[in-house]
Formats: structure tokens, sequence, C-alpha cells
């Protein structure tokens, strides 16, 4: 029986994955019993034998074109949907509450939207509870955004609560709709999807002769975290980098301190027609003189050099 | 030891805050996160699937199925061992895959014929400073492979996250959905197998 055990656990032995009392146990039992004193040992010659082949590291090269496959393809994926996280996922969901006042207002905004300040009376136990009928449905935990005020009337068991709720609206229209206008420059600014901000920004794209609708844009191109939906912000102003200095001012903004490459790159590439304007000569030499980009730095001293000089 | 403990915990302290923001949608974020584990990823689909291009896949596979469901990660595990599930997975269909194709092969393989090929090639490779143990060195892996190839794919699983990358068996039994007993049995199993497949080997 002992024999059996220990012939069992010594591969565990050899891999350093037997517990104290079990090794101590193991290596008395060695001690005494010849047979598996060899078996150990035949193990352990085994484990070396095998020990002497290892596993390659990959090489850098396969590294450096794996990561950059993955990154391409990760340009195109989609995460989950968002109603997945916040259907699955309550304690990341009031993560997001806490700390984003947008989302929050927007949850409030929703709320008023969907029937708010609705009053849910709560009977005593002992009285038959009585509910009015429009509100003989208690809302179930997840539409609730929200409990507003919890009071008691003095000198009675009814409590009130005041609480707004969360129900899911849909609007359609065709993209000149007011309504819809709004709701896209609101999806594009606040909300935490970036694949709706995607959608959002790339239907406002053709609507952008509309200055609030390229203000929406530019707020995108400098504060969205998604280099996705920069680089969609980013071409749909292409078109006025020329008239509206605003919009060229964004521009050079984002070719100076976008964290992305692309959208960097994309930037330089709309400011090209307006390269001998001041303020993007400036900028442009600045590139030119040091960039951490050495493509950057390239295509800005090619661009420069294109220029005729003025002094 | 106290300063590796406190790199550890600084590592996962990091993580947790890249995860939180890979969730909110921030693939800058996710792509560090990838950098913190590919390449040990990268090395066991290597030595698992034996060839850079399946290993490529599974990578890419691995990472992007992680990008897409990172929304339901729940911090229930850590995240080496989310990723590490997912990684596994994708290796155990390619290894079944590959017992497939092995099996619907007419011509049976021949280990010893896959050898000496191999050792042709080896023979007129570059030469080393010492081409005698070189040439062991690389019989003796040829050898080894073609014993690993004869595991079940759970086998050598085990065998391949517990001897080639030092995991705890516990972890090991955590990636694959078993318990630590389980998976202490099928180390067992698969060292015997590779025992009596080497036998000849000294």
């Amino acid at each position: 029986m002992k024999c059996e055990w220990v012939r069992e656990s010594i591969v565990l032995y050899v891999y350093g994955e037997l517990a104290d009392d079990a090794r101590h146990e193991l290596e008395q039992h060695v001690a005494r019993c010849e047979d598996c004193a060899a078996e150990l040992k035949a193990e352990q010659s085994f484990h070396a034998l095998l020990s002497r082949d290892r596993a390659e590291d990959p090489t850098p090269n396969l590294l450096a074109a794996s990561r950059m496959r993955l990154q391409e393809a990760l340009e195109t994926a989609h995460q989950g949907a968002w109603w997945h996280r916040l259907a699955f996922d309550p304690a990341n969901w009031l993560r997001q509450v806490r700390f984003s006042p947008a989302l929050a207002s927007a949850i409030l905004i929703l709320g008023f939207a969907g029937g708010v300040g609705t009053t849910y009376k709560v009977y005593g136990t002992r009285t038959p509870v009585i509910p009015p009928p429009s509100q003989n449905q208690a809302p179930s935990d997840a539409s609730i955004a929200g409990i507003e005020s919890v009071t008691q009337n003095p000198g009675s068991n009814q409590i009130s609560i005041k609480y707004n709720t969360v129900s899911t609206q849909e609007a359609q229209g065709s993209l000149n709709d007011q309504r819809i206008q709004q709701l896209l420059l609101y999806a594009a600014r606040s909300n935490y999807n970036s694949g709706v901000r995607v959608d959002s920004v790339d239907l406002l794209a053709q609507k952008t002769n509309d200055m609030q609708v390229r203000e929406a844009l530019m707020y995108a191109l400098q504060n969205d975290t998604n280099p996705g939906v920069r680089l969609k912000s980013l071409s749909a102003l292409g078109n006025y980098v020329k008239d509206d200095v605003n919009v060229r001012d964004a521009v050079l903004r984002a070719l100076v301190n976008d964290t992305n490459s692309g959208v960097r790159i994309e930037a330089l590439r709309l400011l090209e027609p307006v390269k001998a304007d001041g303020s993007v000569r400036g900028v442009l030499m600045a590139l030119a003189a040091k960039d951490q980009s050495t493509y950057i730095k390239s295509q800005a001293r090619t661009m420069l050099a294109q220029l005729p000089e003025i002094d | 030891m106290a300063g590796l403990d406190r790199q550890t915990q600084d590592r996962r302290i990091d993580d947790t805050m890249l995860i939180r923001e890979a969730q909110r949608g921030n693939r800058a974020a996710f792509e560090e996160l990838v950098r913190h584990y590919d390449q040990s990823v990268l090395r066991l689909a290597l030595h698992l699937t034996g060839t850079e291009h399946d290993a490529q896949d599974v990578y890419q596979d691995a990472f992007l199925k992680a990008y897409k469901n990172i929304g339901s990660f729940r911090f229930e595990c850590s995240f080496y061992t989310w990723i590490y599930r997912i990684v596994t997975n994708l290796c155990l269909d390619h290894l079944r895959r590959k017992n497939v194709r092995k099996e619907d092969a007419p011509v049976a393989k021949d280990a010893d014929g896959g050898e000496y090929d191999l050792l042709d090639q080896v023979a007129d490779g570059r030469a080393g400073a010492n081409p005698e143990r070189d040439l062991m060195r690389r019989q003796l892996g040829a050898r080894i492979a073609g014993a690993l190839e004869k595991l079940t794919p759970r086998e050598r699983m085990v065998f391949e996250l517990k001897h080639y990358h030092g995991l705890k068996l516990r972890t090991v039994g955590e990636i694959l959905h078993t318990t630590e007993e389980t998976a202490k049995n099928t180390l067992f199993r698969a060292t015997q197998k590779l025992r009596g497949a080497l036998a000849d080997m000294r």
C-alpha cells in the first residue's frame, strides 16, 4: 500500500508539488525501501533528461509580427454589446455611474423621459396592500436608476419613496430630424460604448456644415479615448481645415498631442493644403526638428521643403 | 523575495486598472495588457502547435476573443488564469484537430522515419562548436516531440503547463476547469507514458 502511494507520488515529489508532510513521509520511506529508492532515482534521471530540452522563447520577430497582426485586427473588432455589460455586470455598471457625471446625468434624463418621479407607496405589513392601479407593478431592481428620497409620514405607517427609472426608448427619423441630431450629438460626446460613438460620429460626418456638429466632432477629436472615434472625427473635419480656423487648430492639436500615431499621420495629411499657414508652419518646424516618430519627422520636413521660402 | 512579491502585487494593481479601462472600450489599455502576457502565451502556443504559423493563429484568436469578452471578466480569478483558459482551449482544439488529421492520413505515421528526416536536416545544417553534442540535443528534442504527440490533448496540456511553464498544479487545474487532484492524476499518466516512449533514451 505504502509503496503504491510512493510510486504515484514520486512525480509530484520531483515537480515539488508534494505538501511538506507528504514529502517528509516519502523521503522516510525511500530511505528504507530499496525498490522505491530505485524508482525515485529513475524518475529523477528521466526528469533530468527531459529538462535538457526546453521550450524555446519566440523570436523577437515572431512576437513583433504577432503584435502587429493583432493590432490591425483590433482596429475593426468590436467589443461585446454594451447592454451585455449593463445587464451582466452591475458592479462595473455602478462604477461607470460613479465615475462618469455625464453618464449619471444621462441616466437621470432618461429616467425623466421614461416617466419619472413615480411615487411608490409601501404599506406597513399589517395593513392590506392596495396599490393604485397605475403603480401596481413593482419595478425590477435593474430598472431603478436611483432613489431620490425616502420619507415616513409622521404619525402613520406609510412610507413614500421617490425613485427614478431607466427605460430604453427608441427614436427613429432621418438625419435631418432635429431630435435624431440631438441624440447623435449627445451620443458622440457622452456614450461610454466606443462602438456607439463611432456610429454616431460616422453619421454626423454627413452634417458637417452644421456648426454644432462640427463642435461635437472637434470635441471627440480632442477628448475621445478611442483612437477609432478620433480618426473618424478627424476625417469628417478634413474639408474644413481651410475655411474654419477652429477646425484647423483642433487638427493641429491632434497632430501635436494625440497618442495614436495613426491619428497624427492622418492629421498631418489633412493639413497638407494649408501648410503655408503661419500656425501650421510653426508646428511643422517643431515636428521636423524633433519628433519621436521618424515618419512624422520626415513627412514634416518634406512638407516644409515644398514651401516657398519666406523671410 | 519581498521585492518580488511587491512587484507581482504592483503588476496586479496595474492589471486591474488596465482591465477596467479596457472594459470601458479603451483599446490602448487592452494592448498594454496584451504586452504583459503575450510572450508567455506565444511561447506556449509555439511549443504546443510546433509551427510559428499555427502559434500566430492561436495568439491572434486568443487575444481577439479576450478583447471581445473582456466585458464579462469579473475578477473572480486572476487575469492570468482567464487568458490562459482562452489560450489552452484554443490549443486543445488545435491538438484535437491535429489528432483527427493524423488518424485520417492514409499512411500510418512512422516515428522513426520522421526522425531520420530531421536528423538529415541537422547533419547538413550549420556546424556548431560541438556538432556531436548539438546533434544529440536535436535528436533528443525530436524524440521528445514525438513522444509528446502520443499523449492525449489533455495530458499534453497538463504536462506542458507543468513541465515547460512551471505552473503550480492548482493553477493548472483552475485553468483547465478541473480539480488539482485530477491535474495530478493527469500529470502522473502523462509522465508514465513519456517514460515508456523514451525508455531507450539515456
